[in-house]
C-alpha cells in the first residue's frame, strides 16, 4: 500500500509539474482546447487514484473540477476567466493536499466548499485565489519533498551498475598487485576500505535494479479475465506476491513461460461450468499464481484446480510416437510422467485451439526456464488440479558457479544444475563402456558419461584416473556425468551474455570474468547435453538397474524447510508457508521479560519467535509466515536443506506444545504449525498497543 | 555536416578503412581466451575493463590466409573494437595505418575481388594515403557462414 501511495504522489507530482506550463496557456486562452484536454485529463486521474484511497476530499475536488471541464468539453458551457481562476485554485489546492499526504502532515485548508462553489457558472470572479501567498509556500515545500522518490532511466542505471562492475575489476587487478608487492605498502588498508564499500555499493545497485514481481502478476488477471471469456469459462484468480523482489531483466524472462502455462490451464486444465458441476466441483474454477523468495531462488507457483494431467493418456501417446518404451515408461514417477507434456509434438488435448495445444509450447517453456537457469516441477492429480512450480534465480546477472578446467581451457557452469562430483575411484565406482559410450554406477545407477573435451573437440592430457564426473541433472530429471580434468572454483559470477556469433555455436549461455579479469565462457549445460547425445529427450533417463531399490510411488510429497533453531533444536516448516527468508540487523529486535520478542521490519512490529537461546551479535536470518498484516517472523540459526516429506507421516499434533512430528530423512522432526503460530502469536502485538 | 573519417588499418597487405564512428577504439590484445567450436574467423574472448569483447581475426572473416599473428593464446595482436547490438567486438589487423578524412560517397567497384572482399566491402574509397576499400564490421564479424544469406 506504501508503494501504491508513494507511485501515486509521485505520479501526481510529475503531471504537476508537466502541466504548470498549460495552464498558463490557459489561462491566456480559455478556449484552447487542447489545454483543456490536459487538464481535464490530470483531474480525471487524481479522481480516478482517489479511489483506491481513501482522500475524500481531494476526490471531491478533482470530481468538481472534472465536471466543469467536461462540461467545457462537451461544448455545454465556455470556459472563461472566472471558470479558469476556480480550475486554477483547485489545482492549487490538489497540490497542497498531495505534499501534505506525501509528508504525512495534516491536510491543509477546510474552505474546500468555497473552491467548488466558484467552479459553478455564473460564480463570483472575486473567489479567486490568492496567488500571492499560496502558490510560493507550495513550490518551497515541493522542492524540500521531492527526492523521496525519482524516477531514472534504465539506461543510467545500466551504466552504473557497469561502472561498478569495472571498479571491481580493477580493484581485483590492484589486489593482485599488491599482493605481489614486498613487504609492508601502507596500502592495504586504505584497499580493504575500499574493497569493503565497493561491496556494499554493488549490492545497492543490485537493489536499485530489483522490481516487486507485482509489477509481473499486475497483468495476470485482466488476462485470465478475457481469456477465460473467450473459452466459456469461469475462473478466479488469486495472485499472491508475498513481497517477493526481482531483477527486472528476470520479469522480461519469466514472463513468456508464464503467460503459457496460465493460458495452459485455462484452457486444458479448468472445465466448462457445467462439466465441473457434474463431477461435484464449483463451477467457478480457481487459479492461483504465487511468489516466494527463498536463499537465492524465487518459486512462482501456479496452481488450478481444474482437471489435472492424464498421466495415462501422456504416456500411452509417448509411447506410440516413439519416445519411451513401454518398460521406461512403467519406470516413470508421477513427476517425471508430468514432464512428459514437455516433450515437443506431445500434447493431450483433444482439439487445437486458438489459445493452445499445438504440442509446441511446453518444452519452449522448459527451455526457456532452463536457459535461465531455472527448474520447472509439474505435480498433478488427475480430476482435482494441476501445481506447476517454476523455480527461477533471484538475478539473471549474478550465478553461483562452478569453474572447471579441461585441457588447459576453463569453463564456468551453472552450480544449479550440479547433483554432485565424484573422483573417478574405483572403490565406490564401477564403469563401464557400452556402444563407445562410457557408463559409470552409482548408488545402483547407471549414468551416461561424456568428457567434456570431446563435446569441445578438445584433447585432454589429463590421465583417466585423475578426473572428475560433474552429475548433472537436467531440468526434467535426466543425470549424466560430464567428466573434466579439474574443478577450480565455486563462485558467484556475473554473467553477461555472449556475442551472438559465438551463441550460434549452441555450447555457450554467457561470458563472464574471473578475478584476474581474463574472460571466461559459461557452458550452456542443455546445449553440451544435447551435442553429446544425452537429452535425445526422454530416452537417455538414466537405466534402473533391475534389482536395485525399488523406487517408491512417489505420493504428494511436501516440501518443507529444515532448520536448527537457536534452542539447539531441529525444526521444519512448510515452504508454502514461508513468505520470505530474510536477515536483519539484531538491533530492531525487542525482547520482554517474559520472553517474548517482537521485530520491525518495514516499519511493522511484527511477533518474533524462535528466540530462545543466545542471539548472534549483528545480523540474524529469520523466515517470515502470515499474511501482510498478520505476520510472524521466526528466526533460526541454521537452515539444513529443503526437504520433502509424506503428509501422511505427521503426527497428531501434542495438545499441550501444539507440536506435530514428520518423519523426515527417517528421523522425527517437529513440524511447525503455519495456522496455530498466527493464532497465538498474530496479533499480539495489536493488542497490546 | 559532419566531418567523417576513415581508420586506415593493414590487412593481409592490403589497405582497407573502417569509418571511425563505428570504432570505439583501438587496443592491444593479450590473453585471448579461445573458445572451442567457435566458428573459424572468431578467435575467442578477450576482456575490456569488466567487459568481454568477442575477437574476430579480419583474416579470416575475409577468407584469407591466417597470418602467424593471430593464433591461441598470449601472443599480442592490435584490434579495432567495434560495438554491434550492444556487444563489443575486438576486430585484429595486420596494422592500424591513420586517420584521414572521408570525402564523397564510396564507389562502387567494378571487378570481381576475392570471394571475403565482396562479402564484406562497402565500396572503394579515395584517401589522401591513396584507394582503399571501406570494410563493414557487421560482416566482418558474420564472417564467411554468412554468405548464403546474405
Amino acid at each position: 500500500m506504501d508503494d501504491l501511495l508513494a507511485d501515486f504522489i509521485a505520479e501526481a507530482r510529475d503531471m504537476m509539474e508537466a502541466l504548470s506550463g498549460e495552464i498558463v496557456a490557459w489561462e491566456n486562452d480559455p478556449a484552447d482546447k487542447d489545454r483543456l484536454d490536459a487538464i481535464f485529463r490530470f483531474v480525471h486521474t487524481v479522481k480516478g487514484n482517489c479511489g483506491f484511497f481513501d482522500f475524500p476530499r481531494l476526490e471531491t475536488l478533482s470530481h468538481a473540477a472534472e465536471d466543469a471541464l467536461a462540461d467545457c468539453r462537451a461544448g455545454r458551457r465556455t470556459a472563461d476567466k472566472a471558470l479558469v481562476s476556480a480550475v486554477l485554485a483547485v489545482i492549487d489546492r490538489i497540490a497542497e493536499m498531495v505534499d501534505a499526504i506525501g509528508e504525512g502532515a495534516e491536510l491543509p485548508g477546510t474552505d474546500d466548499e468555497a473552491l467548488i462553489a466558484a467552479l459553478a457558472e455564473g460564480a463570483e470572479t472575486a473567489e479567486a485565489p490568492s496567488k500571492e501567498a499560496a502558490p510560493t509556500s507550495n513550490r518551497a515545500k515541493r522542492q524540500s519533498a521531492a527526492p523521496r522518490t525519482i524516477r531514472l532511466p534504465v539506461d543510467l542505471l545500466d551504466r552504473v551498475m557497469g561502472g561498478v562492475s569495472d571498479m571491481a575489476v580493477a580493484r581485483n587487478d590492484l589486489a593482485r598487485r599488491l599482493a605481489q608487492a614486498e613487504g609492508e605498502t601502507g596500502l592495504e588498508a586504505p584497499f580493504n576500505r575500499l574493497s569493503a564499500i565497493l561491496v556494499d555499493l554493488s549490492e545497492a545497485i543490485t537493489r536499485i535494479r530489483m522490481q516487486r514481481i507485482d509489477t509481473l502478476f499486475a497483468g495476470f488477471p485482466r488476462m485470465v479475465r478475457d481469456l477465460s471469456h473467450e473459452l466459456g469459462k469461469q475462473v478466479m484468480v488469486e495472485v499472491e506476491s508475498g513481497d517477493v523482489e526481482i531483477d527486472r531483466e528476470m520479469i522480461e524472462v519469466v514472463r513468456d513461460p508464464m503467460v503459457h502455462i496460465i493460458r495452459n490451464a485455462i484452457d486444458h486444465g479448468i472445465e466448462k461450468p457445467a462439466e465441473r458441476l457434474t463431477v461435484g466441483k464449483r463451477e467457478i474454477g480457481s487459479l492461483t499464481i504465487t511468489a516466494r523468495q527463498t536463499g537465492s531462488e524465487i518459486r512462482i507457483g501456479i496452481v488450478d484446480d481444474g482437471k489435472g494431467i492424464d498421466g495415462e493418456k501422456l504416456v500411452a501417446k509417448a509411447i506410440s510416437a516413439g519416445l519411451i518404451t513401454a518398460e521406461e515408461a512403467a519406470a516413470l514417477t508421477p513427476r517425471e510422467r508430468n514432464m512428459l507434456i514437455c516433450q515437443p509434438g506431445l500434447s493431450t488435448a483433444k482439439e487445437v485451439t486458438s489459445v493452445s495445444g499445438r504440442g509446441v509450447g511446453m518444452d519452449v517453456v522448459r527451455a526457456n526456464i532452463e536457459r535461465i537457469g531455472g527448474s520447472l516441477v509439474i505435480d498433478s492429480t488427475p480430476g482435482s488440479g494441476t501445481r506447476m512450480m517454476l523455480n527461477i534465480p533471484l538475478t539473471l546477472s549474478i550465478v553461483p558457479s562452478l569453474t572447471i578446467g579441461i585441457a588447459g581451457h576453463t569453463f564456468a557452469l551453472p552450480r544449479s544444475y550440479v547433483e554432485e562430483i565424484v573422483r573417478n575411484s574405483g572403490d565406490e565406482m564401477d564403469s563401464n563402456r557400452m556402444g563407445g559410450r562410457k557408463f559409470i554406477t552409482l548408488r545402483g545407477q547407471r549414468i551416461p558419461c561424456v568428457g567434456l573435451e570431446e563435446v569441445l573437440g578438445l584433447k585432454s592430457t589429463c590421465p583417466e584416473d585423475a578426473r572428475l564426473y560433474v552429475l548433472i541433472k537436467l531440468v526434467g530429471g535426466d543425470v549424466f556425468g560430464l567428466a573434466v580434468d579439474a574443478i577450480h572454483n565455486h563462485e558467484e559470477l556475473v554473467v553477461k551474455p555472449i556475442a551472438p556469433v559465438l551463441m550460434s555455436c549452441g555450447l555457450y549461455v554467457g561470458t563472464t570474468q574471473l578475478d584476474d579479469g581474463s574472460p571466461v565462457p559459461m557452458l550452456d549445460i542443455a546445449g553440451v547435453a544435447r551435442s553429446a547425445g544425452m537429452i535425445s529427450e526422454v530416452k537417455d533417463r538414466t537405466i534402473r538397474t533391475a534389482g536395485g531399490e525399488v523406487r517408491e510411488e512417489e505420493k504428494a510429497l511436501q516440501p518443507a524447510l529444515l532448520f536448527v533453531g537457536f534452542d539447539g533444536g531441529e525444526r521444519a516448516i512448510d515452504m508454502d508457508s514461508v513468505r520470505r527468508i530474510e536477515k536483519l540487523p539484531v538491533s530492531a529486535v525487542r525482547r520482554e521479560r517474559d520472553g517474548t520478542a517482537q521485530i520491525v521490519i518495514d516499519g511493522k512490529i511484527v511477533p518474533f519467535l524462535g528466540v530462545a537461546g543466545e542471539l548472534p551479535e549483528d545480523m540474524v536470518a529469520m523466515f517470515r509466515i502470515g499474511a501482510e498484516d498478520r505476520e510472524i517472523a521466526y528466526a533460526y540459526e541454521r537452515m539444513i536443506d529443503l526437504v520433502e516429506y509424506e503428509p501422511d507421516t505427521v503426527s497428531k499434533a501434542n495438545k499441550r506444545t501444539g507440536s506435530r512430528l514428520a518423519l523426515i530423512d527417517g528421523r522425527p522432526v517437529d513440524v511447525l504449525d503455519e495456522a496455530r503460530l498466527l493464532a497465538d502469536h498474530a496479533g499480539r502485538v495489536a493488542e497490546g498497543a | 555536416m559532419e566531418e567523417r573519417s576513415l581508420l586506415l588499418v593493414r590487412i593481409a597487405g592490403e589497405m582497407a578503412a573502417i569509418e571511425s564512428e563505428r570504432i570505439q577504439s583501438v587496443v592491444e590484445l593479450d590473453n585471448i581466451t579461445p573458445v572451442p567450436r567457435a566458428p573459424a574467423h572468431v578467435v575467442g574472448l578477450a576482456a575490456l575493463r569488466s567487459k568481454a569483447m568477442t575477437v574476430v581475426n579480419c583474416r579470416c572473416s575475409l577468407e584469407l590466409a591466417a597470418s602467424e599473428a593471430v593464433s591461441e593464446g598470449e601472443i599480442l595482436a592490435l584490434a579495432v573494437v567495434v560495438e554491434i547490438d550492444e556487444y563489443l567486438y575486438a576486430l585484429v589487423v595486420d596494422r592500424v595505418e591513420e586517420v584521414v578524412p572521408l570525402e564523397g560517397e564510396p564507389a562502387p567497384l567494378r571487378a570481381d575481388l576475392l570471394p571475403g572482399w565482396t562479402r564484406a566491402t562497402l565500396g572503394m574509397v579515395e584517401t589522401t594515403a591513396g584507394p582503399a576499400l571501406l570494410l563493414d564490421p557487421d560482416q566482418l564479424v558474420a564472417g564467411p557462414s554468412n554468405r548464403e544469406a546474405a
